[in-house]
């Protein structure tokens, strides 16, 4: 190892040689805990795996991130525990949904860019510094997904500690970013109920005015109407989804206990629901 | 010309007495585990920041010529970051950073005869589960390291860092609390004392040296921490103090303290 540093600016992508679509950075294997094991073993080797909803709106404190926890490859439920809302560092969560291996990968890579430039550059970087890396590796991507492997739409919340407010932004394919004033959703549930955001802002008041509760519930619902009317989202009666909020304190897991009671009241809710939620 | 046995011998000596003459007046970096994870403090001069994050679970303090510092803390970033990406954080460790990236580099930087020595002395530390799990290392100018535990001192000598880091055990700390106020008068010890006092200093009358103190004003040396940090503190240094914490639930281990946080330890000295 040279004691000549490279060029010193802190940028990752140089240190480490990284180009999205190189072929030294194919999809590895990624399951979100190291604990959980799934075996396709049918012949599904070749399919890509997909996450599917995921749901980031604003509330008075910042924002809430919800996600389902399927994951498909072709028509196959191939996980049922997948994390898809993933912290980046302290103030930034990125809800991914498309090719799973390759957001993976993407969220590896950004965890280690944004840390590498903080510590090297002794100073963090922008907000502005952070939504340009993650579009350079949307950009970056383009070729593969028009391929039709590897495609990732991600949508990324964070706390502005400048501003004190929460910000939501997401992307197009070709690594655009677009900021979005109430809420942001992506994955094959996310088309569906668009229209619902915009009910709810309209009838309801808008989601930055709501309290943790409200939000979490109006998100929790949207979550459960995408699992309704898209194969490929899984429903929360099943397994619980994800919550995460990201507020000035930083990142904070919504708790079981809190989900479990919310998602049970949603789902009683449905006149014609069976089990043990029923009415 | 011809290159004899004692001429080698001549030069390594001076290439060492470069280094460590520079050295000497360093400010000395003390590393602390407890329970509650790794402090690590220093009393800086200037505005240059002299504790560093290096990886998830990894910091590093050093002294010496800050271009040197620099350099090494790039190589050390550098190497624990490309480990970490193209394999797994886990397998980032301060033995491997250190033992086998680090110290060859500088070895072969101190083996050149035509280089300048980089001048410096580097403590790493790697929190883990407890503070009994927690590996500390400290890094020489000539490429040796050595494992410690639960305290580490880099300083001007052997003996000064010898002498901080007994007093760092004598102290055994517990708490944040307790780590910075160990800390502080392990730097003091470091800062105070570079060398043996002779057994003669205390006996040996001095007549003018005794004459001198006559008007109340305090020894030109002492070997008092709390003396050395006072001075230290009334010349205008400033505490820079970090904690790995081994509690936090967030995703950054590392945070610098505030000053707020120093406020109640750094009082005494002030």
């Amino acid at each position: 190892m040279p004691l000549t540093p490279g060029e010193g600016r802190g940028d990752f992508a140089t240190l480490v040689g990284w180009r999205s679509n190189a072929p030294d950075a194919a999809p590895r294997p990624a399951f979100a805990s190291p604990g959980a094991i799934s075996t396709p073993g049918d012949g599904l080797a070749g399919t890509d795996i997909h996450g599917t909803t995921v749901i980031a709106v604003k509330y008075k404190d910042g924002v809430i991130n919800v996600g389902d926890r399927r994951a498909t490859g072709g028509f196959a439920i191939m996980y049922d525990k997948a994390e898809k809302i993933l912290p980046l560092d302290d103030y930034t969560l990125m809800a991914i949904s498309g090719s799973f291996s390759k957001a993976m990968e993407i969220v590896r890579y950004l965890r280690h860019a944004f840390r590498y430039y903080e510590r090297s550059q002794l100073q963090p970087m922008s907000l502005d510094g952070k939504l340009s890396e993650l579009g350079k590796v949307i950009a970056g991507n383009q070729m593969a997904a028009m391929q039709g492997i590897g495609a990732v739409i991600p949508v990324l919340s964070t706390f502005d500690r400048e501003r004190n407010e929460g910000r939501i932004f997401f992307y197009d394919g070709g690594g655009a970013r677009f900021e979005t004033a109430e809420y942001g959703a992506a994955g094959s549930g996310s088309t569906q109920i668009r229209g619902v955001f915009e009910y709810i802002s309209k009838t309801r008041g808008p989601f930055r005015e709501m309290d943790r509760e409200t939000a979490l519930r109006e998100a929790l619902t949207l979550l459960e109407i995408a699992a309704d009317l898209d194969a490929a989202t899984g429903g929360a009666g099943k397994i619980l989804p994800v919550a995460k909020t990201i507020t000035k304190d930083g990142i904070e897991d919504v708790d079981e206990e809190t989900l479990r009671a919310v998602v049970n009241d949603i789902l009683a809710r449905d006149p014609l629901a069976s089990g043990p939620n029923a009415r | 010309m011809s290159y004899s046995l004692y001429d080698w011998n001549q030069s390594l000596q001076q290439r060492n007495e470069y280094v460590e003459d520079r050295l000497k007046d360093g400010s000395p970096v003390v590393a602390v585990s407890f329970d509650g994870g790794i402090l690590l403090l220093s009393l800086r001069p200037e505005q240059q920041r002299k504790v560093y994050e290096i990886y998830d679970r990894l910091i590093m303090g050093a002294l010496g010529k800050q271009s040197d510092v620099e350099s090494l803390r790039i190589a050390a970033i550098d190497t624990a970051h490309r480990e970490g990406f193209e394999r797994s954080p886990d397998d980032v460790s301060v033995q491997r950073l250190v033992g086998f990236a680090l110290s060859p580099a500088i070895k072969r930087v101190y083996n050149d005869q035509t280089a300048i020595p980089l001048t410096l002395r580097v403590v790493f530390a790697e929190m883990n589960r407890s503070a009994d799990e927690d590996h500390l290392f400290v890094l020489g100018y000539d490429g040796e390291f050595a494992g410690r535990q639960r305290y580490a001192v880099v300083a001007g000598t052997a003996y000064a860092e010898q002498q901080a880091e007994e007093a760092l055990a004598a102290a055994a700390p517990k708490t944040l609390e307790e780590a910075l106020a160990a800390a502080l008068t392990a730097w003091g010890t470091a800062r105070a004392r570079l060398a043996p006092r002779a057994a003669s200093d205390d006996e040996e009358f001095d007549p003018l040296a005794a004459d001198g103190q006559d008007d109340g004003s305090a020894p030109k040396t002492s070997d008092d921490p709390a003396v050395a940090l006072r001075e230290a503190i009334k010349d205008g240094a400033t505490v820079e103090a970090a904690l790995l914490s081994r509690t936090t639930p967030r995703e950054t281990k590392f945070r610098v303290l505030a000053d707020s946080e120093l406020t109640a330890a750094v009082a005494p000295y002030r």
